[in-house]
């Protein structure tokens, strides 16, 4: 794995801008990857073994998956909604998961950690440097029971609403009455008033469309890269 | 897992922990000590201290006896020089000095350690001057059963950086005085600077090699200190010439005579126009005149830390200002004030 510095560096840019919250969460996945034995899972030969929980949509958030590797459509990465400041980092192959938590008491402890720096900002990210482990964390070991059809890979099933017609994958119908239902009709939804409409440029599309017989330019299809290489 | 049980009820059964007593003014301590099992006799007394009830403790894997919490705790936070007192008493053990020296206390560690939940630690403030024996600190789980990561948790926390507590030795040091000043070099008034200084380095374990008067001519002051460092001094102090005067020229003397380093001017008064300098390791240390005067100055604070090997610069020198004001007492209790212990 790289150092502290480089993967912080590198996961500040893939964000967008350098914050404690980068380095807070590299801390956490450094620490979550060597708990679960990974030296480096954004490697390719580690890339399918880990699979991590993020509970909080903030800085953090994007540090961890840059340095583990995992992405959301692969899988890998898991976002559930608690508004938590902690992540769990499971290693596909052995089982083990650690969840770990960052500490309250970090934040207040600052300024003794980077007694020289004055701006706040600057102090936060120090302090996070010279922070050991033992009071950036704690950790629990956890049992994740992980379902089949929750693992990276292809669609395990998929189910149609009887209500609208949407197709629903992986075993995220629900069930009333025993008919299959997607969760907007079930459960109600984060949209409301759905109206389906139309709009002025419904027709564009980034490669023209030929008719039959008509011939293919074979720059363009020969423009595409080879897929499953990336 | 605790048990609660009537005290009427508790005759035959171990005592779960310590039972303090207070009479005020006259005892403060264990009446009945952990594992003491309660006999008829000590229903009536127990009663006077306020237990109607007493625990029963039977222990889960993952738990641990504030006692063995506290002792993990007080080995962990104990460093070079500090020892950990094999008996908890009420719960809570002592740390010691295990020789004289300078106590060191990471504080960043400490407060850590000490935001962790139902743990603490309380210290003497960092660079005090301790004895061999002398309690440095105390520490504690705070319930009667702690869960055993909480406590190896802060005992790792406690341990960063080589352990929060240590008590670092002074070094003998071989001192060299210099007592610049054409008032006292020519005999105009006699000298009083050179017994008072040397009073403080004896009382630190040190020995005062000489003392060599100079003018205020850093040509004379250059040629003082090169002496004294041909005989063998590791340590100098040099008295007067520190203000802004055009006669202040010690600064200038040291600097000729090959200072690497010179940081002048502390956040502590008395104590201003003190300075620290360095030629190669060999730390050099102007008192102002303030000293004459004041039982207690800057040197009081920088001449222990610096025999005990701290390399002081500026930044020592300006952390100083918190606390770094004396209140001048009529008569001076120092250390027991809170003069330079801020920092």
């Amino acid at each position: 794995m790289k150092t502290f510095d480089e993967l912080l560096l590198s996961s500040a840019e893939a964000h967008g801008h350098l914050c404690p919250g980068q380095a807070v969460g590299v801390r956490m996945a450094m620490l979550g990857c060597r708990l679960i034995g990974l030296e480096d899972p954004a490697e390719h030969r580690q890339i399918k073994r880990i699979l991590v929980y993020v509970e909080l949509d903030r800085c953090a958030a994007d540090a961890i998956a840059h340095v583990t590797g995992v992405k959301l459509g692969r899988r890998s990465l898991k976002f559930v909604d608690y508004g938590i400041m902690a992540a769990t980092f499971v290693n596909l192959e052995t089982g083990a998961a650690f969840r770990i938590l960052s500490t309250e008491e970090a934040r207040d402890l600052v300024a003794l950690y980077a007694p020289g720096v004055r701006e706040k900002t600057r102090q936060q990210l120090e302090a996070y440097r010279r922070m050991p482990d033992s009071v950036l964390f704690r950790v629990q070991r956890v049992g994740v029971p992980i379902r089949d059809w929750d693992l990276p890979g292809p669609t395990r099933y998929k189910a149609t609403c009887s209500r609208c017609g949407q197709v629903v994958r992986d075993r995220r119908e629900v069930l009333v009455h025993g008919e299959p239902l997607c969760k907007p009709c079930a459960e109600g939804a984060y949209f409301r008033d759905a109206e389906e409409v139309t709009w002025p440029d419904m027709n564009w599309t980034p490669s023209p469309y030929r008719r039959p017989g008509e011939k293919v330019e074979e720059e363009l299809v020969r423009s595409l890269p080879e897929i499953g290489t990336l | 897992m605790i048990k609660k049980i009537k005290v009427q009820d508790a005759v035959g059964t171990k005592l779960a922990h310590d039972v303090t007593e207070i009479r005020p003014g006259e005892f403060k301590g264990p009446a009945f000590r952990k594992d003491h099992t309660v006999c008829d006799g000590d229903i009536c007394h127990l009663q006077r201290l306020g237990k109607d009830h007493l625990y029963v403790l039977e222990l889960e894997q993952d738990e641990l006896h504030e006692n063995d919490a506290a002792l993990i705790l007080g080995d962990a936070l104990a460093g070079e020089g500090v020892t950990c007192e094999r008996a908890p008493k009420e719960g809570k053990v002592r740390l010691l000095a295990e020789r004289d020296g300078l106590l060191m206390v990471d504080t960043a560690s400490l407060a850590a350690f000490n935001m962790v939940e139902e743990v603490m630690c309380a210290t003497l403030h960092k660079y005090t001057l301790v004895k061999a024996g002398e309690m440095v600190a105390a520490t504690r789980a705070i319930p009667l059963v702690m869960k055993r990561v909480a406590i190896e948790r802060a005992a790792a926390i406690a341990k960063q950086n080589g352990a929060v507590l240590s008590v670092k030795p002074l070094r003998k040091a071989k001192v060299g005085l210099i007592i610049t000043g054409n008032e006292i070099y020519h005999g105009r008034i006699k000298d009083r600077f050179a017994p008072i200084l040397a009073e403080k380095v004896k009382s630190l374990g040190s020995e005062v090699m000489g003392v060599d008067f100079a003018a205020d001519d850093s040509e004379m002051i250059s040629k003082a200190i090169q002496s004294h460092l041909s005989k063998g001094c590791d340590l100098l102090l040099l008295s007067g010439g520190m203000s802004v005067d055009p006669d202040d020229v010690t600064r200038h003397g040291i600097r000729l005579a090959g200072a690497t380093e010179v940081h002048y001017g502390s956040a502590v008064l008395p104590g201003a126009m003190f300075l620290v300098a360095y030629i190669g390791d060999l730390p050099i240390l102007g008192v102002p005149a303030c000293a004459l005067y004041h039982k207690t100055t800057i040197l009081d604070l920088v001449l222990p830390r610096t025999l005990a090997g701290e390399h002081v610069t500026r930044a020592e020198l300006a952390f100083l200002g918190h606390g770094g004001l004396c209140r001048d007492c009529e008569e001076c209790i120092y250390p027991h004030c809170p003069f330079g212990k801020g920092a």
